[in-house]
């Protein structure tokens, strides 16, 4: 019996190790890239670096990243000047866009379509409107120089404060911990599949057992109040006003790139009736015959990208007629 | 509770520890255990059907008590006939009810006449019965042909009929088999263990890998029939057949290699049906627990084939048609059997049924013949197009699902449903079939490699793969949990 145990015991242990090195050897997890935050108080990533972001049980999304001088994934340097037409584009994970290669980006794509153009892209996972104002305020001697700044825009979760401030949570991930763990890339590549979420739920279930609260299970009405609904919007309205006062806002040259479809109604009819000008991507996305996102998530995949250029473009050439 | 699953593992070694740490000295402790914890593995599909089950047991214990103790064959007679009604009344008022209703009820609306459904009742089918109740009649078989004596130990005799490894989708064992080990001392065995989780292992590889993995596929072809190719149905057959193989003997291999953790050896219940070389053979390979109780308690009884060609040829079609019926109360069930009795018959009257009973495919040679690569392939085809008839919803899908292979007769590429790539799925089931070949002659080792170096590799490369195509989202439950 005991040698049982202490060869099982082994072979678990001679089993992990190997696992690693297959994990390393075929790359099957993504790489790290480490954020910081620099002397304006902005958070980003660290200049120059390289890696592979990788999704899927099988690396079905395989690409590589490069993060440029100025912290941010891009295959070009930000250089703006006064004699060149550029664009920067401002967002989260979805402009950032670690699921595609760094060279076919929506920035590159727009520049294939727009030759005497240049493109720079400020996209961060995790940045809301706060961050994003917070960003072109700190780096207003560059932003000026660009000619047209679009700013990705999703209701639902960029108007949660109203003033900019450091999130620790975030930058927590680079403690000296987590960078350890990031290190074991079994245990990356077991949570980036979902396998850990199995032991999770276990543990989960086991404790909800012995607490009051899990014997008294109510099953929460997801249907959202529509008086909370209200009031929240109210105060996503206040965050805007209070956001767009405090860090400025160039409605000649700003705009937003959002999702009707996903943004209240009143919000659209207020950002019109202020002119704040905005991009809508809603029907062109709706309307393709085929997926736009991953299969793992909701990012863009690289048609979604194909065609959020396409819209971008679009609006760009129509406000050159105009 | 389902074996796949992390509350199963918890589940077992805590029952191991206790089995072997706690109550190794008493053999009526380790029994009431082994009830104890059957019934908690039970109890966690649902409690209430708990009550089934000791039933049965209450009624087939006294059964075995009342054939035994009775001189006269008659009476003996009747006493199996109290097991065989029973049994198969819960049965069939548990699986058949609706299905027997329905029929009625379409039966007379054919001849124009409408009677309202007022007798269809909602009955939920119990997780197992058709595993444990063939299993408690066989107990009162067994004592009928006096191949074994009743136990006056009930405790021992509950915890045969549950024993959980094997409740809920068999092996389904012979009294003869299980009780004697059951009645009888355990003692821990090294060897014994480690082959038995080497089991669990491969079983969990085919249940997690190839049953799960290839299942939104399937799912999605039967679903959508009526708008793809003949190509995509033929692959949607050919990939089912891989997955039911995968799910049923993954857990066919858990439960053996769970019952090996207690000292206990179950009888094989697949022997890689995918290599055989007949229809004949292939009925000797796959789910043989099943196939033999049939054999024993029903074919020979009837005569087998000791009787006239014409009465062999009807046993063989009531052997068929039960089987079908067994698995579901579901017209595609009996045209499945219907459909194997037609395919089985002529190898019957060629005489060819039991050639290759001891023997397995490339017997004496690393690859097989040209011959025996068509015989497999042939039999292969055959098995997977009775499939069709297995997997469909409806009988009237079936043929729909046939027809359209012959009236759309071409090729398209298939996407995968999720959008992941299908090249990795082909591979996986060639190197499912390249390693199965290997390991053809012996389905009890799955992991026989005489180089330690080797069979480590092979582990891990079977648990990369579980990493590979683990799926959380997955329906994780055995497909023959339904029947």
């Amino acid at each position: 019996m005991k040698k049982l145990f202490i060869k099982s015991f082994i072979y678990s242990i001679l089993i992990l190790c190997i696992l690693e090195g297959y994990i390393r050897v075929f790359h099957l997890t993504k790489d790290f890239p480490t954020r910081y935050l620099d002397e304006n108080n902005v958070e980003k990533w660290v200049p120059n670096q390289k890696g592979i972001f990788v999704l899927g049980n099988r690396r079905e999304n395989f690409n590589a990243y490069s993060i440029n001088n100025s912290g941010f994934n891009s295959y070009r340097e930000f250089t703006p000047s006064a004699d060149n037409v550029e664009i920067a584009l401002v967002g989260d994970s979805f402009i950032e866009g670690f699921h595609q290669q760094y060279y076919n980006s929506i920035g590159k794509k727009i520049e294939d379509l727009l030759p005497d153009v240049e493109v720079y892209e400020y996209g961060y996972a995790g940045y809301d409107l706060a961050d994003q104002l917070h960003l072109i305020n700190k780096y207003k001697s560059q932003f000026d120089l660009i000619d047209h700044v679009i700013i990705g825009f999703k209701f639902e979760n960029d108007l949660t404060r109203g003033k900019y401030e450091v999130l620790k949570d975030r930058l927590n991930l680079e403690s000296q911990f987590n960078r350890n763990i990031r290190k074991i890339k079994t245990i990356v590549y077991l949570n980036s599949i979902g396998a850990l979420d199995v032991p999770r739920g276990f543990v989960r279930n086991f404790l909800s057992l012995f607490s009051k609260k899990g014997n008294n299970k109510v099953e929460l009405d997801k249907t959202p109040d529509p008086a909370i609904k209200k009031q929240s919007n109210g105060l996503y309205l206040e965050n805007f006003e209070s956001l767009v006062n405090t860090y400025g806002f160039d409605k000649s040259r700003f705009k937003f790139l959002l999702n009707s479809e996903k943004t209240p109604t009143s919000f659209l009819k207020y950002l019109k009736s202020n002119n704040y000008k905005y991009i809508d991507y809603a029907s062109p996305l709706s309307q393709a015959t085929k997926p736009t996102t991953l299969i793992y998530d909701m990012h863009w995949n690289n048609r979604g990208r194909s065609i959020i250029a396409k819209v971008i473009v679009e609006n760009y050439k129509l406000n050159l007629t105009k | 509770m389902i074996f796949n699953s992390l509350e199963f593992f918890f589940f077992l070694t805590l029952v191991f520890c206790l089995y072997w740490f706690v109550l190794n000295k008493s053999l009526k402790a380790q029994n009431i255990l082994l009830l104890v914890a059957s019934y908690v593995f039970y109890g966690c599909w649902d409690w209430r059907f708990l009550s089934l089950i000791l039933l049965s047991t209450v009624v087939d214990y006294f059964i075995g008590i009342k054939i035994d103790s009775n001189n006269d064959k008659k009476i003996k007679k009747k006493w199996l006939w109290v097991s065989v009604i029973f049994n198969v009344g819960l049965l069939g008022f548990f699986k058949y009810y609706n299905f027997f209703v329905d029929s009625w009820i379409d039966m007379f609306s054919m001849f124009g006449y409408t009677i309202k459904s007022d007798w269809t009742l909602r009955v939920i089918l119990p997780v197992g019965i058709s595993f444990y109740t063939f299993q408690t009649m066989s107990y009162s078989f067994d004592i009928y042909y006096g191949k074994l004596k009743p136990t006056k130990k009930f405790l021992s005799f509950a915890a045969f009929v549950s024993f959980f490894p094997q409740l809920v989708a068999g092996p389904i064992e012979r009294a003869s088999n299980l009780l004697s080990q059951i009645l009888n001392k355990r003692t821990f065995s090294y060897n014994q263990s480690v082959s038995g989780l080497k089991l669990i292992l491969w079983g969990l590889f085919k249940k997690m890998v190839i049953a799960d993995a290839l299942a939104p596929i399937v799912d999605d072809i039967f679903a959508n029939y009526s708008t793809y190719p003949a190509s995509t149905l033929i692959l949607g057959v050919t990939l089912f057949s891989f997955q039911v193989y995968g799910d049923f003997s993954g857990y066919s291999d858990i439960a053996i290699g769970t019952a090996k953790l207690f000292g206990i050896e179950l009888m094989s219940n697949f022997k890689f049906p995918n290599f055989s070389r007949n229809v004949a053979e292939y009925w000797q390979r796959w789910h043989v627990s099943l196939s033999t109780w049939f054999r024993h308690y029903i074919y020979i009884p009837l005569g087998g084939s000791r009787v006239s060609k014409i009465k062999s040829v009807r046993n063989i079609c009531i052997i068929f048609l039960v089987s079908g019926f067994w698995h579901g109360a579901n017209w595609t069930f009996i045209f499945w059997g219907a459909f194997h009795a037609l395919v089985f018959i002529p190898v019957f009257l060629m005489g060819r049924n039991t050639v290759y009973k001891n023997t397995v495919v490339a017997e004496n040679s690393i690859f097989p013949t040209f011959t025996e690569i068509g015989q497999v392939l042939l039999t292969f085809a055959i098995v997977t197009f009775s499939r069709i008839f297995f997997r469909s919803e409806s009988i009237i899908d079936a043929f729909n699902y046939i027809n359209r292979i012959g009236a759309d007769f071409t090729y398209q590429t298939y996407t995968h449903p999720l959008g992941y790539r299908m090249i990795d799925y082909y591979l996986l089931v060639i190197l499912f079939v390249v390693y199965e070949y290997i390991i053809r002659k012996d389905e009890r080792s799955p992991f026989k490699f005489k180089s330690r170096i080797l069979r480590f590799f092979v582990y891990s490369i079977v648990i990369l793969l579980m990493l590979l195509f683990f799926d959380d989202n997955v329906d994780r439950s055995f497909i023959y949990f339904q029947f």
